[in-house]
Order: C-alpha cells, then sequence, then structure tokens
C-alpha cells in the first residue's frame, strides 16, 4: 500500500512539473493535483477504517468487547437500524421532491403564469432597420394575436 | 344567429360549445358538459356498498350499512349541488363588461360579472397542470398602473375545452374588444405598429417556414 501512494505521489508530481513548464494556469482546472491526490488517499484510508470499525461493532459479540475493555459503545441495534433509516430517507426523498414540484406550482388564476419581475421591468431596446431585433419578453396578447389570429389568413393561404 | 358545435375537453369527453350572436357588440358561448350517467352512478353506489358489505361481514355491526346508505345519499346530493357544473356561459357585451354563469346539476347557478373598464385581454394561456393545457383566461388591469397586470381570471374551469374550441372563442372576443380599443386608441396605434409588428412578422414568416 505504501509503494502504491508513493508512485502514485510520484506521477502526480511529475504531471504538475511538466504542465508548469508548458506555461498554463493551473489555479483552477480539474487536473490531478499533489494536493487532491493527498486529499483522495486520506478519503480513501479513512472510509476504509470506517467499514471495517462498523463491521467489527456489528459482529463482535458483546462479551469479547468488553473483555478487551470496549464498554462504552452503542448498542448492537444501530447496526440495523441506521442504515434501514437511512434508505427509508432516499425513498421518502423522491416522493417528498415530488409533492414540493406540486406545492410549487402556480395555480392557474395566478399572475406569474403571465408575467414576472424581470419582464416587467426590461427596458425596451430602440428598434434598429435591418438588424435582427434585441432579445426581450413580448407581452402575452401580442404572442397570442401572432397566433390565434393570423395563423387563419397563413392557414387559408397554404 | 345561433350555432352549435361539437368539441372535447382535455380528457377527452364531449362537450358541446354554443355560439349566439346576439348583435354586433354582445355574443354569448355556452360550454355544455355531459350529464351524470347512469353508468358512472350505479358503479360508485354499487362499489360503496359493497365495501360496506364487506366490512359488515368482517365486523357485525349493522350501522356501518345504514351508514353507507346515508353516505351515498348525500354525497350524491352535495355532488350535483357543488361540484357538477353541467352548463358554462360567457357573455360578452361590447362596452358593459364580460359575464361568467356556472349552472350546477342541481339547479344552481352562480354568476360573476367583470366591468369592461378593468378588462385589459382575453387571452388564451398555456400552464401547468397535470400535464400543460391551454385555458382561455381574462386579464384585469391595475387600477394604479394601467399597463400592468393585476389578476387572471380563468373561464370554463370546470369544461376545461381543447385548443381548437378555445380558438374559436378567443377570435369572437377579440373581434368585439377590437371594437371597444379602436375609436380610442387608433392614433397611438399607428405610432407603435412600425416598432413592434415588421420584427414580429419577420419572426413569425421565419418560424412556419421552418
Amino acid at each position: 500500500v505504501v509503494k502504491g501512494s508513493t508512485s502514485l505521489t510520484v506521477v502526480v508530481f511529475l504531471s504538475h512539473r511538466l504542465s508548469k513548464a508548458t506555461g498554463k494556469m493551473v489555479e483552477n482546472s480539474p487536473s490531478p493535483l499533489p494536493e487532491r491526490a493527498i486529499y483522495g488517499f486520506v478519503l480513501f484510508l479513512s472510509s476504509q477504517f470506517g467499514f471495517i470499525l462498523y463491521l467489527v461493532w456489528a459482529f463482535i459479540p458483546e462479551s469479547w468487547l468488553n473483555y478487551i475493555g470496549l464498554t462504552y459503545w452503542p448498542q448492537k441495534y444501530w447496526a440495523l437500524a441506521v442504515p434501514v433509516y437511512l434508505l427509508i430517507t432516499i425513498v421518502i426523498g423522491y416522493v417528498l421532491l415530488f409533492g414540493m414540484n406540486m406545492l410549487s406550482t402556480c395555480p392557474l388564476n395566478s399572475v406569474n403564469t403571465i408575467t414576472d419581475n424581470y419582464a416587467k421591468s426590461q427596458q425596451r431596446k430602440k428598434y434598429q432597420e435591418e438588424a435582427v431585433p434585441a432579445l426581450r419578453d413580448v407581452c402575452i396578447s401580442e404572442v397570442n394575436q401572432m397566433f390565434f389570429l393570423e395563423a387563419k389568413e397563413l392557414s387559408t393561404n397554404n | 344567429m345561433e350555432n352549435e358545435q361539437s368539441f372535447s375537453d382535455i380528457c377527452g369527453g364531449r362537450l358541446a360549445l354554443q355560439r349566439r350572436y346576439y348583435s354586433p357588440s354582445c355574443r354569448e358561448f355556452c360550454l355544455s358538459s355531459p350529464r351524470l350517467s347512469l353508468r358512472s352512478l350505479t358503479v360508485v353506489t354499487s362499489t360503496v356498498w359493497l365495501a360496506a358489505y364487506g366490512l359488515f361481514t368482517v365486523c357485525e355491526n349493522s350501522v356501518v350499512l345504514s351508514a353507507a346508505i346515508f353516505i351515498t345519499l348525500l354525497g350524491l346530493l352535495g355532488y350535483l349541488h357543488f361540484v357538477k357544473i353541467d352548463q358554462e356561459t360567457l357573455l360578452i357585451i361590447d362596452s358593459l363588461g364580460i359575464q361568467m354563469t356556472s349552472s350546477y346539476a342541481s339547479g344552481k347557478e352562480s354568476t360573476t360579472f367583470i366591468e369592461m373598464d378593468k378588462v385589459k385581454d382575453v387571452i388564451i394561456n398555456e400552464a401547468i397542470y397535470m400535464k400543460v393545457i391551454y385555458y382561455l383566461c381574462i386579464l384585469l388591469k391595475d387600477p394604479v398602473e394601467p399597463h400592468e397586470i393585476s389578476q387572471v381570471v380563468p373561464v370554463f374551469q370546470s369544461a376545461k375545452p381543447r385548443l381548437d374550441c378555445l380558438i374559436e372563442v378567443y377570435r369572437s372576443c377579440q373581434e368585439i374588444l377590437a371594437h371597444q380599443k379602436a375609436p380610442s386608441t387608433s392614433p397611438q396605434a399607428h405610432q407603435k405598429a412600425p416598432s413592434t409588428s415588421p420584427s414580429i412578422q419577420k419572426a413569425s414568416i421565419v418560424s412556419r417556414g421552418k
């Protein structure tokens, strides 16, 4: 394990030196850095240790743990209860997210289906000939007239 | 002049639209849903009574049966009086206002009247209901700020017709509202038209062409 970690950090150091030599900016890039390699390895080791500890706590009988001297550990009931609670929370989270979506949908008689603060306070740019018009929020009356009143002439021409 | 046409609502049921043109400035649109069918009534009643009988065989208490009968009767009366809307009418009178009437299956009628001063426009809006639906609504002006929309009043809420029916009603309403707007705002309309209409027409031609 130690050999693997040293070779990994050597590889990361070399790639970091190479990218610095070519003059690239590495502050905000997602490329591997020595610090990131160390963080990742620490996380890996601690998660493995946590898992082994959880297995030890769940499987070794209480009397053996007391014999070693570890008397004040939580009840083994929690070794089953916590994973079950976590899974049920995830399932309820799906249902809750759907429910919150339904709650925050505007009712049909709300003004938010027509306009909002940004559309009300937008500035009108001057119309220039031969130029593409500026992007703006079109009033719903105009949109309706374009879709439903003029479509008759277009469809009868076709 | 009277005209009757058959449309469908968003769930696929049949609707009948009746148009009455009383005068060039007064029109009425009447959407009728089908009446409460005997088939659905027997289905609901038999399921409730069968469930009550099942409960009775489990708990051996005859109160369950009489309670089921009461619930069915009261539920039917309440549904007919408060929920089931048979006909919805939109009456639009130029320079006076817009009146909406809902008549329930028990004969009750509820009416709402909106003065023409408060009406900004009648539009077809799209919104999310359980899927995306089109519905006709009346936009009301803000008394303080005349170009702002203060309230949205949806119409035909229980009939929920589809877009083809809504387009018919929308065009008729716009003809009447155009009479109402034209004499007072024609000089301003001529000034605004060059700035907005060519860009909108270009956009519409481009989109239709594709």
